[in-house]
């Protein structure tokens, strides 16, 4: 059903561009791989320290306070460029299905953090309050640490299988 | 042995055909062990960009450098050797390929220059960190930290290109 759509996208001027000039996809790629490594990070280091395996120096808050704009501005960059691909290849995208995984998941975890990054700003004492984090934070710093991998595995897997489908 | 018959060697090595997934059953090898090089730099180079912008001064001021180095260190260097694993095992897929490729050339130039940026600022600036350790980085750490950031992203650009020109 999006057949179409990716064919239509594929004839138009901005797609025709960015195809032509060679070192767009390449350079698109290189920066969305740079922001992954600040995202991803980010997430883990989080996810490490509401665990207790890592980064116990600083409280939570502060952690957050500290690496959840890097994550957001992270994710927009991504999105960008994340689009620039898009429309270079629109094939190549909307035919395969990691592509609409990775699309649900990345909406699944972006919900998730914000709810999360929510909660510790309105509640920042209780969080940073020494004792055992309450068992919603392990699962919310396991599921997202999965979702995050996941992403990264289905973004890779785009570029295996999408022949398959096209 | 030159150069040349070694690497002709490295590449008809049983496990290097399982990489180029000649037999039965290793099809997705390349592509899970890339996935794993993906998942692996992301760590490496995102957890080195966490001490880098705290030493330019873009992130996290005020917060002990040496607790984050202490925190961040044991992540970079377990993600780094694991990006070596797979990397080693992908370049022997195409051994005379990559090492005559300009990228991969590049790539290795620019990963030598972040070793000698680190170990320059590890027994320079690093060694008084008592006295800067909470406040503004002095001048040469602070050139470190960028320099350590240019040369990591350069490392990231010509990894993907090589994926384009080999």
């Amino acid at each position: 059903m999006f057949r179409p759509f990716a064919d239509w996208l594929a004839t138009t001027r901005l797609s025709e561009l960015f195809q032509n000039q060679l070192w767009v996809v390449p350079t698109s790629q290189s920066i969305h791989i740079t922001s992954v490594c600040l995202v991803f990070t980010s997430a883990i280091m989080i996810n490490l320290r509401l665990l207790g395996i890592g980064a116990q120096g600083r409280s939570i808050s502060q952690l957050c306070t500290t690496l959840v704009p890097w994550m957001w501005g992270g994710l927009c960059v991504l999105l960008l460029t994340g689009a620039v691909q898009t429309i270079a290849e629109p094939v190549r995208q909307f035919v395969t299905p990691a592509f609409w995984a990775k699309m649900v998941m990345i909406l699944l975890v972006a919900i998730m953090t914000a709810a999360f990054v929510r909660k510790v700003r309105t509640n920042a004492a209780r969080w940073d309050a020494a004792g055992t984090r309450p068992a919603s934070a392990r699962a919310f710093a396991v599921s997202s640490s999965l979702l995050w991998i996941l992403i990264i595995v289905c973004g890779r897997l785009i570029g295996y299988t999408w022949v398959l489908y096209a | 042995m030159s150069v040349g018959s070694l690497l002709n060697a490295i590449q008809d090595l049983p496990l290097s055909a399982a990489m180029r997934g000649e037999s039965a059953g290793t099809e997705w090898l390349f592509p899970i062990v890339e996935t794993v090089h993906v998942l692996m730099l992301a760590i490496v180079f995102g957890s080195i960009a966490m001490v880098d912008l705290r030493l330019v001064g873009l992130t996290a001021r005020g917060s002990s450098i040496s607790r984050l180095t202490d925190e961040t260190l044991p992540w970079t260097w377990t993600a780094w050797v694991l990006s070596a694993i797979s990397g080693t095992l992908l370049f022997m897929s195409k051994a005379v390929t990559y090492f005559g490729n300009f990228e991969f050339r590049m790539k290795f130039i620019f990963m030598g220059l972040a070793a000698l940026n680190m170990l320059i600022f590890h027994f320079g600036a690093y060694r008084r960190v008592s006295q800067w350790d909470t406040g503004v980085a002095p001048t040469s750490a602070r050139v470190a930290g960028a320099l350590s950031i240019a040369f990591w992203v350069a490392v990231i650009f010509f990894g993907r290109w090589i994926g384009f020109t080999t």
